[in-house]
């Protein structure tokens, strides 16, 4: 099979299971709305009868900053409710990854709600542990990058314009990028192991080291092409966002609607990325050495 | 380059230095000089330097000593006062330097004409409090015998310093130097108080006393140099590789100047005519109250030294200028000395957005957005401080509102009238996002607002700059909260009134040193009133202004209230009776209205300074009211045939110090599809932060 195929047999699994995304983007939609709520109604609650004439004093988003400055009490015990409502996200997204990973990976493409929550359930404690075991990788990580930037920082530092500066922060972010894709695949494609071939979570890890010994630079590439492909229709969508303007109701309909496409974009996205990995493990798990 | 000949390009200086000797009058009785011969060592960093002071007592007093500044020496170790500071607000690191980074002064010898050598009675002493005993910054040198009324002193002193590499305000890095507070430096004396000479400070900027300096300015002639005054001499040794420029500068308080092979020098002329109609000039001179004749600007030569990565930038750079020449020439009076360099610092040296006598730091990116005000708002600004520290030149120390606050103030006057309001920037890595992210339009008076308000009941503005609660009280009291109150003050007293004030304000203290209540003073005299309720309020006191709308109620009026009304007397016995006998016969519906006003800050205007309440009813008809603020709330009622539509405090938005503008306004309607954008990108933000984590994990 060729790359192109790999990617296309991805996507099409991706979007056959299409209610992933939504039901995600639901379950989503509902925490932002939790998250949200203090900030949103301390808002309305001190501009919903702000005069706001057609020359006003000063444009709106300063006085959304006067709110914040004269509310920074609140914002401080916003934040403490934040950190303790994300510690809780955090462990329901561990489960919903699992139902996610759990529903891509079935050969039935019909799925219900309640499989996939039930998948959820069923792998939770393995993607758990999966992910502790990830931590000394995560080390792993930090070193490779601190290592591979050094003649970038050595060459910023150096510098006696400001163009070095720049092009080396730029090329420190891509690195980031790039080493963090080749860890994240490696991370879902334990997972892939651990829902497809029901193995104990070190085991998966260590098969899918031997399995990206032999298969690692294609998988790479093929990971990072569709990322490529990814990152290109998130950029028009968000410049069709900057540009649909939000002065009107209707132009503030459009921009809110496009922004909802772009976070079920970004589910998406990532059932093509598992789609894409796993097709790809189908295929090549003869081939590893 | 403008194509002007050499031969007529030095007349035209010559002139100048001619009308700037007549225009400041008083070179001979200036009560100190400095000669100056300094080496550049760049391979070290080092200086090696020869300064001859001559100094008059022009006061009353018999003085015993001489305190010099000797500022390099903040960051000689980490106990010196500006280290300390650093290390509480946590800024240390930008300070702290590797063995080779330290920067230091050290006096080699000190003598008298005659030839006494004074350093066995110097000591390094530390006037501020805290006292910090391993401070250097400041050397007292006791005289042989008082140095009476009238007499004149000739030092000379001989030293050598290190620059420092990560320095505040001057340093180096590879071969790019700017080099400020570099010389051992007099403080001021003041009569009956002796000598004013603080520790340099984490945060606060200097004061010295008006000077004649001749500096000679040795530099590898790769280099290309710049510094206050004019250049008057350039004489280059091809044997030794080095060139030495020769700089005079008239009736200046200090001295600064830069070195790098990455300038570019370019050279343009302000020229009045082309830049003033006569129409701006009969506009001006009518607000002033006086004659077009008397406000004629003068020309004036700009030099511009700009780091090659920057070449693009040029025109931007002088557009600026230009501007800033111009809008403070017409407001404050005419730039009377005859250059101006604008130095775009050597990068990484940390000096850019710096104030030195008609030279002064700006700073740019290579990537720039055309509707981000960057560097235009520095130039104007930097240029700005010849006026209001240049010129007039308050004490840095103990007062830097003087500088700073009206400098911003006069700042956002030049770019609003411009440029207009400027776009706020965004940049991620370094690169402008605003095509992605649009960011406002403001202008800045409207961000200084905002900038001030979190820090108005921090410290009065009026405190001296190491004594804040913080840096960021010291900046945002100093500049913003600052610039704000007068653009307040102007907006209290009206266009005419304000403008006379501060051109009376500059043209009197221009080459001298004004406290605040010079400034009340000038205040008072021409606006004819007394303010001083309104400096003590927002300058010597930290406290909070905040008037708002505590509640606005509308609801119809019933047709007739119940109880028992009988016909004693009452306080306002008619009013019941009119009120019952209008309820009974009338036909259309009637809506009462309440609104209440609060104080919420605990600073209140002067009774003779009310604010304004302006109330529309949905029949169209608007009601005034104004109250004084003197309690802390008042309510007003109404009865109307109509629902209130808007209610608004202060609509004329004279009241810029209110630290909160969003309980100002109340609108039956509300802000409409803005607060929904705005909370709908609250979720957007919220949905996509969650995403992204969910996708980590
Ligand atoms: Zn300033």
């Amino acid at each position: 099979m060729n790359g192109c195929s790999y990617i296309g047999q991805g996507v099409r699994r991706a979007s056959a299971r299409f209610r992933l995304a939504v039901y995600l983007w639901l379950i989503l939609m509902v925490l932002a709305l939790l998250a949200a709520a203090p900030v949103n109604s301390l808002i309305r609650n001190q501009l919903g009868q702000l005069y706001f004439p057609v020359k006003p004093l000063q444009p709106f988003e300063l006085y959304l900053v006067d709110v914040f400055l004269t509310n920074q009490h609140f914002f401080s015990s916003f934040a403490g409710f934040l950190l303790s409502f994300l510690s809780l996200a955090v462990v329901l997204f561990v489960f919903l990854n699992a139902g996610l990973f759990g529903r891509m990976l079935t050969p039935d493409p019909v799925v219900t709600f309640r499989e996939f929550l039930a998948d959820g359930c069923r792998h939770f404690w393995r993607f758990l542990l999966s992910l502790l075991v990830f931590l000394p990788f995560l080390a792993i990580f930090f070193l490779l990058y601190r290592l591979l930037s050094a003649p970038l920082n050595l060459w910023s530092r150096q510098a006696v314009t400001e163009w070095p500066v720049i092009i080396a922060s730029n090329l420190r972010m891509l690195l980031a990028i790039l080493l963090w894709t080749a860890f994240k695949l490696f991370l879902d494609l334990a997972r892939i192991i651990i829902v497809h071939e029901r193995k104990k979570v070190i085991h998966a890890y260590a098969a899918a080291l031997r399995f990206l010994r032999r298969n690692f630079l294609k998988l790479w590439g093929l990971y990072l092409l569709l990322g490529l492909g990814v990152v290109l229709v998130s950029f028009l969508l968000l410049l069709s966002v900057s540009f649909s303007g939000s002065a009107t109701p209707a132009g503030l309909f459009f921009s809110i609607l496009l922004a909802q496409l772009f976070i079920i974009f970004r589910l998406f996205a990532r059932q093509a990325f598992i789609g894409l990995e796993y097709i790809y493990f189908l295929e090549n798990r003869g081939n590893q050495g | 380059m403008e194509k002007i000949r050499p031969a007529v390009k030095s007349f035209f200086i010559f002139l100048a230095i001619l009308s700037f000797i007549i225009l400041t009058g008083r070179a001979q009785e200036r009560r100190l000089s400095y000669e100056i011969k300094v080496e550049l060592f760049p391979e070290t960093a080092m200086l090696h330097g020869q300064e001859t002071i001559v100094w008059t007592n022009t006061t009353g007093d018999y003085i015993p000593d001489i305190h010099f500044h000797l500022y390099w020496n903040a960051f000689k170790n980490e106990l010196s006062t500006l280290a300390r500071e650093a290390r509480r607000e946590k800024m240390f690191s930008r300070y702290r330097a590797g063995k080779d980074g330290r920067g230091w002064i050290k006096i080699n010898s000190l003598t008298t004409a005659t030839g006494k050598d004074l350093l066995p009675a110097a000591s390094f002493i530390s006037p501020d409090e805290p006292h910090n005993p391993h401070d250097q910054t400041v050397l007292r040198v006791a005289l042989p015998e008082p140095l009476a009324p009238g007499e004149t002193i000739a030092l000379n002193i001989d030293f050598q310093a290190k620059v420092p590499r990560n320095g505040l305000r001057t340093g180096y890095f590879k071969d790019g130097f700017f080099i400020a507070q570099w010389f051992p430096k007099p403080g001021v004396y003041e009569e009956g108080r002796g000598w004013n000479c603080h520790e340099y400070h984490l945060n606060s900027e200097f004061f010295a006393d008006f000077a004649d300096f001749r500096v000679e300015i040795t530099v590898p002639s790769r280099m290309v140099a710049g510094a206050c005054g004019q250049e008057i001499e350039k004489k280059e040794d091809t044997a030794s590789g080095k060139t030495t420029y020769t700089y005079v500068g008239k009736n200046i308080h200090d001295f600064a100047w830069t070195a790098s092979p990455r300038f570019i020098k370019v050279e343009r002329w302000f020229r009045a005519a082309e830049e003033v109609t006569p129409e701006e000039y009969q506009k001006m001179a009518e607000i002033l109250g006086l004659t077009p004749e008397e406000i004629k600007l003068p020309d004036v030569l700009m030099i511009l030294l700009i780091e090659k990565q920057h070449e693009k930038q040029i025109e931007r750079h002088f557009k600026a200028l230009r501007a800033a020449i111009k809008y403070y020439g017409l407001w404050y009076g005419p730039y009377p000395y005859p250059t101006v360099t604008m130095v775009d610092p050597p990068f990484r040296t940390g000096s850019g957005g710096m104030e030195y006598p008609t030279l002064f730091t700006a700073g740019t990116s290579v990537i720039l957005e055309k509707d981000v005000l960057s560097p235009e708002q520095v130039i104007v600004h930097e240029f700005g401080h010849g006026y209001w520290y240049g010129m007039v030149a308050n004490n840095e120390f103990e007062e830097a509102w003087l500088d700073e606050g009206i400098n911003t103030y006069s700042t956002g006057k030049v770019t609003d009238l411009a440029y207009g309001p400027g776009r706020l920037p965004v940049r991620f890595k370094g690169i402008p996002l605003n095509w992605l992210i649009k960011t406002p339009a403001v202008y800045d008076w409207q961000l200084g607002r905002i900038v001030s308000s979190p820090v108005a009941a921090l410290d009065p503005i009026v405190t001296e700059s190491w004594k804040f609660y913080n840096s960021m009280s010291y900046s945002a009291n100093v500049y913003y909260r600052a610039s704000t109150a007068l653009h307040t003050l102007e907006r209290l007293l009206g266009e005419k009134t304000w403008s006379r004030i501060m051109r009376t304000y500059h043209m009197r203290y221009r080459f001298r040193h004004p406290k605040t209540e010079d400034f009340i003073r000038v205040v008072n005299e021409i606006s004819g009133r007394d303010m001083r309720w309104f400096f003590e309020e927002f300058f010597f006191s930290a406290k909070d202004f905040d008037c708002g709308l505590a509640s606005v109620e509308t609801r119809l009026k019933p047709e007739r209230y119940n109880g028992i009304f009988d016909d004693l007397p009452t306080k306002n016995p008619g009013q019941v009776k009119q009120l019952q006998k209008k309820n009974s016969s009338r036909k259309e519906k009637i809506y009462e209205t309440a609104i209440t006003l609060r104080r919420y800050g605990q600073a209140k205007p002067s009774p003779e300074f009310p604010l304004k309440l302006k109330v529309e009813f949905e029949d169209g008809s608007v009601e005034w009211r104004e109250w004084d603020a003197q309690t802390r709330w008042v309510r007003f009622e109404f009865e109307k045939p109509a629902r209130v539509k808007t209610a608004c405090l202060d609509p004329e938005a004279v009241w810029l110090v209110d630290t909160n503008l969003a309980n100002n306004s109340y609108s039956s309607a509300g802000p409409g599809v803005r607060l929904a954008a705005a909370t709908s990108r609250i979720l957007q933000l919220a949905q996509n932060i969650l995403l992204t984590i969910s996708g980590l994990l």
